[in-house]
């Protein structure tokens, strides 16, 4: 492999060697070390509210059942029968007690203990040939939750979830948290787009430049209040912890009217206003700046935004969160996900919706600006004139290092963090910084596990003993999954 | 009431049973079939007997009535 430590170097001066954006042994090293370590998001508690329910979820070509099991604890198990590794469920999403490979037949409870071995004693002699007891799915390394937002890490030291949200936290609160509720998820729509999965990822982390050039279509047909040059630049950019993204300036008014000025109902903003602390109240309530688009390193957005779904000078928010999941160094399939506030009344939910497919989503009309872009960008990165490129990814310094806009005081801004207001790409470079940290550091060498013998680590999550000898109960109407 | 029994000697721990009917079936350490209950109510039968056909070498029945 090319040594990779000029390009590193240069990312972390802001310059970007233009062929990260489609090369395949970048994306070689993504793989092993920054997807092999990350915290990644797979699927919200909403999706599995019920014993039983799952969804099935990739990081890069790792599946996992995110599932529920029947005491209610959620599990992410690798999607691989210990047999022969076959995938044990087929299905994307569904309800089921246990999980049979379609292949020989074993079957697995949905806590991932095995249950079904045909022929366990004609064929391998009980246990003294095959350890049957203890086995069970292999589960993701690591497993953590944060405002029912299920992620996994493939690094079984990773650190807590919560350590490497870190204060990004106090953001995604404003998506996932504007009632003691939570939000609820409609979807994903899952597609592919031709491009680099990096391109998304910093477009929403910080990209506030592109908005009145590339959307200029959605504002010229009346779609979007916002999106006008002169009021970009007077947003705030803001990176905290693992995660960063931008806001709008809203006009003058308190809290209560800047919300509605976004097209909340008051019973909403109460709301809003018990779930969050006084602080996060105050960078809209105070500050006047209102969250849009933000990204979670590595590879997690998330969106907010008013459109006018009428013929009216009404606006409707909408919550999108969106994964960019590589499929190669050129590819990425799209998850997005519709997410409101479980305690909003019916008819915002449905208009919400209705304001989030015209934007975002497979047919949302920003999203049909963004990709095109992205497509042609990685498309050219592919050749060698892109190999001689380096990108200035410095906007927002001069070249001596001088802030062109001074960092927001916490009299100006109440967040955590550092945010500046106008254009400048600080959370690009805040991302990029991240994927250079992870790729100059090797990863050790994973533990392996060896199925149904004595050796190493066969019960790969030990239970206390003695559990596993009664049998249990599971209750409700589970159905199974078979291929 | 309905008898559910089970011919150890037959199965052999594909758990489809489990599977179809987990209030019902279980599979012990050994990988042998362990009936949760055996008096079945008439109004799960149709439910246990459709476990019980699932069984591949056919060790499992209900009887009676």
């Amino acid at each position: 492999m090319t040594d990779q430590t000029a390009v590193l170097r240069d990312v972390r001066r802001g310059m970007i060697p233009a062929h990260i954006y489609n090369d395949s042994e970048t994306f070689a090293l993504e793989k092993e070390r920054l997807f092999g370590r990350a915290w990644l998001f797979v699927a919200h508690e909403s999706e599995i509210p019920a014993p039983g329910d799952y969804v099935v979820r990739r990081v890069l070509e790792d599946s996992f059942i995110v599932t529920r099991d029947e005491s209610g604890e959620i599990r992410a198990h690798f999607n691989m029968c210990l047999h022969r590794g076959m995938q044990v469920c087929r299905a994307e999403m569904g309800n089921a007690s246990h999980f049979r490979c379609p292949y020989h037949g074993w079957s697995y409870r949905n806590d991932g203990r095995i249950v079904g071995l045909p022929f366990h004693q004609d064929a391998y002699g009980g246990e003294a040939g095959f350890r049957r007891k203890g086995q069970r799915l292999l589960p993701a390394p690591n497993l953590a939750t944060y405002n029912g937002m299920i992620f996994i890490s493939l690094d079984p030291d990773a650190p807590p979830l919560e350590d490497f949200l870190g204060d990004f936290r106090f953001y995604l609160d404003y998506y996932t948290r504007q009632s003691p509720s939570g939000i609820e998820l409609r979807g994903p729509q899952r597609w592919r787009i031709k491009a680099n999965w990096k391109i998304g990822a910093e477009n929403f982390a910080g990209d506030m430049y592109h908005t009145p050039q590339t959307h200029t279509s959605v504002v010229e047909i009346g779609l979007f209040r916002e999106p006008k040059a002169e009021k970009r630049k007077d947003g705030a950019t803001y990176w905290a912890g693992n995660g960063g993204g931008t806001t709008y300036k809203l006009p003058p008014g308190d809290l209560d009217e800047r919300l509605r000025y976004v097209g909340y109902p008051q019973e909403m903003i109460d709301r809003m206003k018990a779930a969050w602390s006084p602080q996060q109240s105050q960078v809209i309530g105070r500050d006047g700046f209102m969250i849009s688009a933000a990204s979670l390193f590595p590879n997690l957005s998330l969106v907010h935004n008013w459109p006018r779904v009428a013929d009216s000078e009404a606006v409707l928010p909408f919550i999108s969160i969106r994964q960019w999941q590589p499929i190669s160094e050129n590819e990425t399939e799209v998850l997005s996900w519709f997410a409101v506030d479980a305690e909003a009344p019916e008819e915002f939910k449905a208009l919400s919706y209705k304001a989030y497919l015209m934007c975002f989503g497979s047919t949302g009309m920003f999203e049909q600006d963004d990709v095109e872009n992205w497509v042609s960008l990685t498309n050219t990165a592919a050749g060698s004139m892109a190999r001689r490129l380096l990108l200035n990814s410095r906007m927002g310094l001069l070249e001596d290092g001088v802030q062109v806009s001074p960092t927001l005081t916490p009299d100006e801004f109440a967040g955590p963090g550092t945010a500046r207001t106008g254009y400048s790409e600080y959370n690009q470079r805040e991302l990029l910084n991240r994927w250079a940290d992870h790729l100059e550091r090797p990863q050790p060498r994973a533990a392996t596990v060896e199925v149904g013998t004595g050796h190493g680590p066969d019960s790969c999550d030990a239970e206390p003993a003695g559990t596993d000898t009664a049998p249990r109960r599971s209750e409700g109407d589970p159905k199974e999954t078979r291929s | 009431m309905p008898e559910l029994t089970a011919d150890l000697g037959a199965c052999q721990g594909y758990a489809n049973c489990v599977v179809a009917a987990p209030d019902t079936y279980d599979i012990d350490d050994d990988g042998l079939v362990v009936l949760v209950r055996t008096e079945i109510p008439e109004e799960d039968r149709a439910r246990v007997e459709e476990a019980a056909r699932s069984c591949p070498v056919s060790a499992l029945k209900v009887d009676g009535k």
